[in-house]
């Protein structure tokens, strides 16, 4: 249940649909490399992989109900499935198995799109009806789970990652400049951004109904800053943190296979390894990533939660060379124009955590988002209540704020006070917050010839929010973070994208609503946040060493351009060769060649965030050119065990379709 | 004072032409950032052996080539007759 793919068009039957829907299965095989399987019907078919974690045995898909009208394909976890199921089963429905899947199937049909609000979890899924012919697909609200669709002609094509698309030889993708303008204006893509012409990411908090082949959107749930519990004092606050996060953890753990904890070094994952510790009879597995370059190496404090916590741990060492080598691939599974190469040891910590033969993981995802952990939440504060500071205020506060950037030293802090200056007000209506880092997304947009403004669609994005003009400027930039870099970033090609490439699920119990509503409650409520995450580090203060629990953030991050600079892997041909960058009309070859010789010769203390930045955006762009337009270099897709194939055509219930039938696109 | 403009072009990426005039706002540009900015601070003071003061620092930044000139041809000649 780990990826869906579909295919409708009414004037395809369903025997020649089948062929196209066991293609695009195996183009996602990693997802779900325990079984496939799929549905057709006269003009609509769709399929899943599955990675076997609840009722191994009956939770087999396509699932059908009772009276084989409505199918379900679906990709993630309910975590309250099991207190839905007692509503359920109190409203009359009667199960067959102990799967989550089930719930969902018939949360929809008692609620319709209802249900979605109630869903405790990460998924995405698509419905079929087969008496009407109608088609539902449903993501859940933070983005979890991918869920990409394409219109073409009468036909809608949808998978969990784009690369099914690649199953059609018609399919053309082309990348889109004025997207890319915009992704690397503001880092990561907006909810509804591929990347690619023609094909959307349905956003979070999202379904989609396809009636006679027309696409109608709906919005079910959005971040609200106000609906967490009235809370008076900071020793409530911390029994709530405590509380609410040790359910979600348990409701995390629900599956039938061993579930590990991906530890950070930090104190976000540590804690959710202390409360999977709680809930587990045998020692808890934990993996981490571990750096040649010390520069980026937390494992003192990794073996330090470990061996406090006395967990089976793993630790991954990645060298230069294990960066550069794996890119390529890495990049394929992303999908996406990236702006660090942090994500690529997550593809090799993933590999080795299914070696392990662990296919659940959980991770410290999102606590930073809720309880305010970022830098750039002070930054915020700051550069808000810049002009009403004395000066040495201004420069106290701005020395503590950046500690691992040299250039916020005491040698150069007035030149960068006096740079801050420029930012104590809003220029972009609404992006008050994320002005200063736009700066770097300004320069990374130069890699495109007559780029589209950066900001444009994210200004637009914005202004078309109810309630956005109300929230407070911290709150802007955490709606920012959850809109843009965690499901953009983090939560895709950092993490889900990455984890699937192995067969490996990611759950991130600070991505849970209570504990988001309870974050919204408290934040800022009982100190002045400079200490970032402060009530969630007190709650769990005795619970772990005082060396995680003070531990300042720690920007998880790896070499980026000098794992380049020091490898040379061959295919740095795609950016250095100019009749390579020629290939890609959009880029700017001049700009491109000049910034790739740069830090690719440079010493790596002289290339600037921005110039790292803007090199990893073009080396992903280039390989997603390569792989995606070009076709190049792409290995032939392998179809898990086939565990069912139904043809509603062969059991009387077959939709009645119209038209006749032809090619696909 | 070319030498401020190929420290620049190089550093930066960039070309200064009639599209890229001197008078272009470097940060509005995307061109300069924070840690560009301090390298081109400490390159200014090594190579024109300038200081620039605090106040000057914290006052607001210089945002063009055409004004990062000006400072510095200011200052030397300041120099040069104290």
């Amino acid at each position: 249940m780990c990826g869906i793919v579909g295919i409708s068009n009414p004037a395809i039957s369903a025997e020649a649909l089948t062929d196209d829907i066991q293609t695009m299965l195996a183009y996602i095989g990693h997802r779900g490399p325990d079984g496939a399987g799929y549905v057709v019907d006269n003009g609509f078919a769709m399929g899943s992989v599955r990675l076997a974690i609840l009722d191994p045995a009956s939770g087999v898909q396509p699932f059908t109900d009772k009276s084989g009208r409505f199918w379900l394909c679906y990709n993630g976890e309910i975590y309250n499935y099991r207190e839905l199921k007692t509503t359920l089963e109190a409203a009359g429905c009667v199960f067959q198995t102990q799967c989550d899947t089930e719930v969902v199937l018939n949360a929809w049909i008692t609620w319709g799109a209802d249900c979605l609000r109630r869903f405790n979890g990460g998924f995405a899924f698509s419905l079929y009806d087969s008496e009407t012919g109608d088609l539902f697909l449903a993501r859940d609200r933070f983005g979890k789970r991918p869920l990409f669709y394409a219109k073409r002609g009468k036909s809608v094509l949808f998978a969990s990652e784009m690369k099914a698309f690649l199953t059609f030889p018609d399919f053309a993708f082309e990348q889109d400049p004025a997207q890319l303008s915009s992704i690397l204006g503001q880092w990561t893509p907006l909810p509804h951004q591929s990347g690619f012409q023609g094909i959307e990411s349905l956003p979070m908090g999202q379904w989609l109904a396809v009636r006679n082949g027309n696409i109608s959107t709906h919005t079910y749930t959005d971040l609200q800053f106000d609906t967490g519990p009235e809370v008076t004092s900071e020793a409530e606050a911390l029994d709530l943190v405590r509380d609410r996060l040790t359910r979600s953890v348990e409701l995390r753990l629900r599956s039938d296979v061993e579930v590990g904890v991906y530890l950070s070094g930090g104190v976000d994952s540590a804690i959710v390894a202390t409360l999977a510790k709680d809930f587990s009879q045998k020692p808890l597995s934990t993996f981490s990533v571990e750096f040649e370059d010390t520069e980026f190496d937390e494992t003192p404090e990794q073996r330090l939660v470990s061996e406090h916590l006395g967990t089976r741990h793993f630790s991954q060492r990645i060298s230069h060379a294990d960066i550069a080598d794996s890119t390529p691939d890495a990049i394929y599974h992303a999908e996406m124009p990236a702006f660090r190469s942090a994500f690529i040891p997550m593809y090799l910590l993933s590999k080795r955590t299914q070696e392990e033969g662990i296919k659940v993981i959980l991770s410290g995802e999102g606590a930073d988002e809720a309880f305010l952990g970022y830098d750039l939440f002070k930054e915020t504060r700051l550069r808000e209540a810049w002009d009403r500071l004395p000066e040495d205020q201004r420069r106290s506060q701005l020395e503590k704020l950046y500690p691992h950037l040299s250039h916020y030293g005491p040698k150069d802090i007035a030149a960068v006070t006096g740079l801050y200056h420029q930012f104590s007000t809003e220029k972009m209506p609404g992006l008050f917050s994320h002005e200063l880092r736009f700066q770097n997304g300004q320069f990374s947009a130069r890699l495109l010839n007559d780029a589209a403004p950066p900001f444009e669609e994210i200004l637009l994005y914005v202004a078309a929010q109810d309630g956005y003009a109300n929230f407070s400027s911290v709150e802007k930039a955490q709606w920012l973070e959850y809109k843009t870099l965690l499901p953009g970033y983090l939560l895709s090609t950092q993490g889900e994208r990455m984890s699937f490439s192995h067969g490996v699920e990611n759950r991130c119990p600070f991505l849970d609503p209570d504990v988001f509503a309870l974050a919204t409650s408290i934040n800022l409520k009982f100190d002045d946040g400079l200490t970032e995450k402060r009530l969630l580090r007190e709650a769990f203060r005795g619970r772990l060493p005082d060396q995680i629990i003070d531990k300042r953030k720690f920007p998880y991050r790896a070499p980026d351009s000098a794992a380049f600079a020091a490898r040379r892997p061959d295919y740095l041909d795609v950016l250095l060769s100019s009749g390579e960058l020629s290939k890609i009309p959009f880029v700017n070859a001049k700009f491109a060649q000049r910034l790739a010789n740069k830090v690719l010769t440079r010493p790596a203390g002289e290339i600037s965030t921005k110039e790292n930045q803007t090199f990893m955006y073009l080396l992903s762009i280039c390989l997603l050119h390569r792989t995606f337009v070009l076709r190049e270099g792409l290995q032939s897709p392998v179809l898990p065990p086939l565990q069912r194939a139904v043809n509603l055509t062969q059991t009387g219930k077959a939709h009645a379709s119209q038209g006749n039938f032809s090619s696909l696109t | 004072m070319s030498k401020i403009r190929d420290f620049m072009e190089d550093q930066f990426l960039i070309e200064f032409d009639e599209t890229f005039p001197a008078s272009s706002d470097l940060f509005k540009e995307g061109v300069m950032d924070s840690f560009g900015y301090i390298q081109l601070i400490r390159f200014l003071e090594e190579e024109f052996e300038i200081k620039f003061t605090e106040k000057e620092m914290t006052g607001g930044v210089m945002v063009s080539l055409e004004q990062i000139e000006q400072t510095v041809a200011q200052k030397t000649a300041d120099r040069s007759t104290s």
